[in-house]
C-alpha cells in the first residue's frame, strides 16, 4: 500500500466563508475513495484545490510522481494533469463543438505531448485511433463516435466525460458526481464502468457522489466533508453509521 | 455514394461540397488553384488586378481566422502584421536593393530583393507577434479585443510618426519592383499578369498551409481551446502557450498577405496598419462564416467584388458602407454561419425540393417550397426578437 496523493492543512476562503477548512488526507492506491457531504460541503473546491484550478489560502498538496512525492502545491492545471492528476466534470465540461473521437484525439494528443506537431492528421493517425477505439468501447461510445457532442444525450455526454479524463492515463482520476443527472439505468453502467475501471487499471480512484447507493456499492472508505471540513473518515459501515453524519445530512436535507 | 440515380441537383451539390465543404484533399487544392491561375490569366487586364487584390485579401482573412474561429481568440489588431509584412518588403526595396544587386547581378536583383524584403516583411512581423501575442493572450474575448487593438494602434502611431526616421510618415515608402533578366527574357515583377502569378502561387501554398495546420494536431488543440479552455488545460494543455504560439502562426501569414499588398500596390502606407484595416478580416469572416474553412474565402470575395460593383455606379459609391452595414446585420441576425454556411443550408434545401419532385411532381415540389419558405419566414420574425439563429455548421 503506497499513498499516492496527500494534503495538509489545506484550506481555502472565498472572503470569510470556509470553503475548506483544514483538510488533511491521505489516499493509497488500494482504495476507492468515495468523499460525501451535504451540497456546498466544500467537495468541488477540495477537487479544484487538488487540480490547480484555485490557489489554497494555505495548506500543501503532495501528489506522488515517478515513485517520489512531489509538492503540487502552486502548480497549474496543465502540470497537475501532466503529473498524472485527471479529473472529471460534476457539470459536463467537453468539446460540444467537436466529435466524440475528436474530444479524446484532443486528450490523446495532449497525453502523447504532440500539441505542437503541425504536419501529421489526426483523422489519418491509425495508431491513435486504434488507442482512441479502445478507449470508446470501454466506455460505450463507439456507436457515436463520429456524432458531434453537442447534439448527444445527457446520459452520453457524461461517459465522454468520463472518457476524457481517462484518456491521458491518471495515477489519480478524481470523479466529481460521475452519476449526476443520470437515470437508474444510466447510473448502473456508470457504476459497473467505475468498477470495471477500478479493476483494470492502474489509477487511484477518488468519487464524490450524492447517491448512497453508488457510494456503498464502489467504496472502500468514505470521507464525510461538512462546511469545508473533514467530519469522519473510514470504513463505509462504520462511517454512515456515525450519528454526526446522520445528523449533517438531515441538517442539510431539511433545509 | 453517388449512383446514376442521383438527381441533377444532388450532384451540382456533391461537386459544390467537394469544392468548397469538408473533407479538402491536397489534388482539390491543387487543382482549385490551377484553375483560377487558368481562367482569371485569360480575362482582361483589369479582372486580373481586381481578382489578384481578392486572394490577398483572401489569405488575410483565412489567416486571422485561424486564431478566430478556430481558436476563439477575436483579435482587433492583426493590420499590424499586414503592415508589418508591407513596410519590411518596402524597406528592403529601399535600402538594399543595391546591396543585393552586387551579390547576385542586376539582372536577378529585382527578384532577389523582392524574396529578402518579403523574408523581412514576415521577420519583422514575428518579431512583433511574439511578445505582443505573449501579453493579449493571457486575456480573454472583449479584453483580448481591445489589448490587440491597442497593440495595433501604437504601432500604427509609430509608422506615422516615423521617430527613426525609417518609415518616412503619412507618405508610406514607394514599393518599385523593377524589371528581371534572365537568359535572354525580360519581364517586369509588377506587370499586371506575373504579379498576379506571384500572388497566386505564394497565397495558394499559404492557404494551403494553413488548412494543413487547422487539419494537424496543433489544430485538434486549437478547436479544443475555443471549446473549453479549462478543460483542455485539464487534459495537460498548456493554454497560453498553445494560444501563443497561435497567435504568432497566424501573424506570420497574415505578414505574407502584408508583402503581397505593398507590391501590389506599390506602396506601403500606415493605412495598412489602420484599425479599419483590422476590420477587413473580421467583416470578411463573419460574411463568410467562421465555421467554415472556406468561409473567409467566400466572405473576402463578397466584400471585395460587392464593393467593386457599387465603385461602379458614383451615385452609390459614398454609400458603400451602408451596403456592408445591411449585408453584416442580415448575417448576424439570421445567417450565424456566414454566406458559405447560407450556401450549405441552400444547398440542403435543393436536396430536399428535388426530393420531393422525386416523391411527388412538381406539385409535390411547389407545395414543399412554398411551405418551407413560410416556415423560414416565420423563425426569421421569432428569431430577430428572440436571439441569434444557429443553423449548424461545421469545422475543417
Ligand atoms: N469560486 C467561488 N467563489 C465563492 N464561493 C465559492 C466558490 N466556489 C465555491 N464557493 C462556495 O464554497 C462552498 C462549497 O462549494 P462546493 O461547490 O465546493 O460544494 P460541493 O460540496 O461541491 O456542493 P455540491 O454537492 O452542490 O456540488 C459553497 O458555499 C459555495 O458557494
Ligand atoms: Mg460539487
Amino acid at each position: 500500500m503506497t499513498t499516492v496523493l496527500r494534503t495538509e492543512e489545506l484550506r481555502k476562503q472565498f472572503g470569510d466563508l470556509v470553503a475548506t477548512d483544514d483538510v488533511s488526507l491521505e489516499f493509497d492506491d488500494q482504495h476507492v475513495t468515495s468523499i460525501i457531504g451535504p451540497n456546498g460541503a466544500g467537495k468541488t473546491t477540495f477537487y479544484n484545490l487538488l487540480t490547480g484550478v484555485l490557489q489554497p489560502t494555505s495548506g500543501e498538496i503532495w501528489l506522488r510522481k515517478d515513485g517520489d512525492m512531489t509538492e503540487i502545491t502552486d502548480a497549474e492545471p496543465h502540470e497537475v494533469a501532466r503529473s498524472g492528476l485527471s479529473r472529471s466534470y460534476q457539470i459536463t465540461n467537453i468539446f460540444e463543438g467537436l466529435t466524440v473521437r475528436e474530444n479524446l484525439q484532443v486528450a490523446r494528443i495532449a497525453h502523447e505531448g504532440r500539441t505542437f506537431d503541425m504536419r501529421s492528421r489526426p483523422d489519418a493517425d491509425e495508431e491513435l485511433n486504434e488507442e482512441i477505439d479502445d478507449l470508446m468501447e470501454l466506455t460505450n461510445l463507439t456507436e457515436i463516435a463520429e456524432t458531434k457532442c453537442d447534439t448527444l444525450s445527457h446520459g452520453e455526454k457524461r461517459n465522454v466525460e468520463i472518457a476524457l479524463a481517462l484518456a491521458i492515463e491518471p495515477s489519480v482520476f478524481l470523479l466529481d458526481e460521475p452519476t449526476a443527472g443520470m437515470n437508474p439505468t444510466e447510473t448502473e453502467e456508470i457504476v459497473s464502468l467505475i468498477r470495471e475501471l477500478n479493476r483494470d487499471i492502474d489509477a487511484t480512484f477518488i468519487v464524490t457522489e450524492h447517491d448512497m447507493g453508488v457510494v456503498t456499492d464502489i467504496s472502500d472508505r468514505i470521507v464525510v466533508l461538512a462546511e469545508g471540513a473533514v467530519l469522519a473518515d473510514g470504513e463505509p459501515e462504520a462511517v454512515l453509521s456515525d450519528e454526526r453524519v446522520t445528523e449533517a445530512y438531515l441538517g442539510s436535507e431539511t433545509v | 455514394m453517388s449512383t446514376q440515380n442521383d438527381g441533377l441537383v444532388d450532384r451540382i451539390g456533391n461537386v459544390g461540397r467537394q469544392a468548397i465543404g469538408n473533407g479538402w484533399t491536397t489534388e482539390r487544392f491543387a487543382l482549385l488553384g490551377l484553375l483560377a491561375l487558368v481562367v482569371v490569366s485569360v480575362g482582361p487586364q483589369f479582372q486580373v488586378y481586381l481578382f489578384t487584390e481578392f486572394l490577398i485579401i483572401a489569405l488575410f482573412a483565412v489567416a486571422f481566422n485561424l486564431l478566430y474561429g478556430y481558436t476563439g481568440l477575436l483579435s482587433f489588431g492583426h493590420a499590424m502584421f499586414f503592415g508589418a509584412g508591407a513596410y519590411g518588403l518596402a524597406i528592403v526595396l529601399r535600402d538594399y536593393q543595391s546591396a543585393i544587386a552586387e551579390i547576385v547581378g542586376t539582372g536577378l536583383a529585382p527578384l532577389a530583393t523582392f524574396v529578402v524584403g518579403g523574408i523581412a516583411g514576415v521577420a519583422l512581423a514575428l518579431l512583433i507577434a511574439i511578445p505582443v501575442g505573449y501579453l493579449s493572450v493571457r486575456l480573454e474575448e472583449i479584453y483580448f479585443a481591445l489589448i490587440t487593438l491597442a497593440f495595433g494602434m501604437l504601432f500604427y502611431s509609430l509608422l506615422l510618426q516615423d521617430p527613426y526616421g525609417l518609415t518616412n510618415g503619412s507618405d508610406g515608402i514607394f514599393v518599385a519592383l523593377g524589371g528581371v533578366e534572365l537568359g535572354g527574357t525580360e519581364f517586369r515583377l509588377a506587370g499586371r499578369r506575373i504579379y498576379y502569378y506571384i500572388t497566386a502561387t505564394v497565397v495558394t501554398i499559404s492557404i494551403y498551409g494553413i488548412w494543413r495546420i487547422v487539419n494537424s494536431p496543433f489544430g485538434t488543440i486549437c478547436k479544443a481551446l475555443r471549446e473549453s479552455p479549462d478543460r483542455a488545460a485539464a487534459l495537460g494543455i498548456n493554454v497560453s502557450v498553445h494560444r501563443w504560439m497561435t497567435f504568432i502562426v497566424s501573424a506570420l501569414f497574415v505578414s505574407i498577405a502584408g508583402v503581397l499588398i505593398a507590391g501590389f500596390s506599390s506602396v506601403a502606407t500606415p493605412n495598412e496598419a489602420h484599425w479599419s484595416m483590422s476590420a477587413t478580416p473580421v467583416v470578411a469572416t463573419v460574411i463568410g462564416g467562421a465555421s467554415y474553412f472556406g468561409g473567409p474565402i467566400v466572405g473576402a470575395f463578397l466584400y471585395h467584388y460587392v464593393r467593386w460593383g457599387i465603385s461602379r455606379f458614383p451615385a452609390l459609391e459614398a454609400y458603400w458602407e451602408l451596403f456592408f452595414g445591411i449585408m453584416l446585420i442580415v448575417v448576424v441576425l439570421y445567417f450565424k454561419q456566414g454566406a458559405a454556411g447560407g450556401l450549405a443550408m441552400v444547398g440542403a434545401w435543393l436536396r430536399n425540393v428535388q426530393a420531393a419532385y422525386d416523391r411527388g411532381g412538381a406539385n409535390a415540389a411547389t407545395a414543399f417550397v412554398r411551405e418551407s419558405i413560410g416556415e423560414k419566414l416565420g423563425s426569421m420574425m421569432s428569431r430577430s426578437t428572440t436571439g441569434r439563429s444557429d443553423d449548424g455548421g461545421t469545422d475543417r
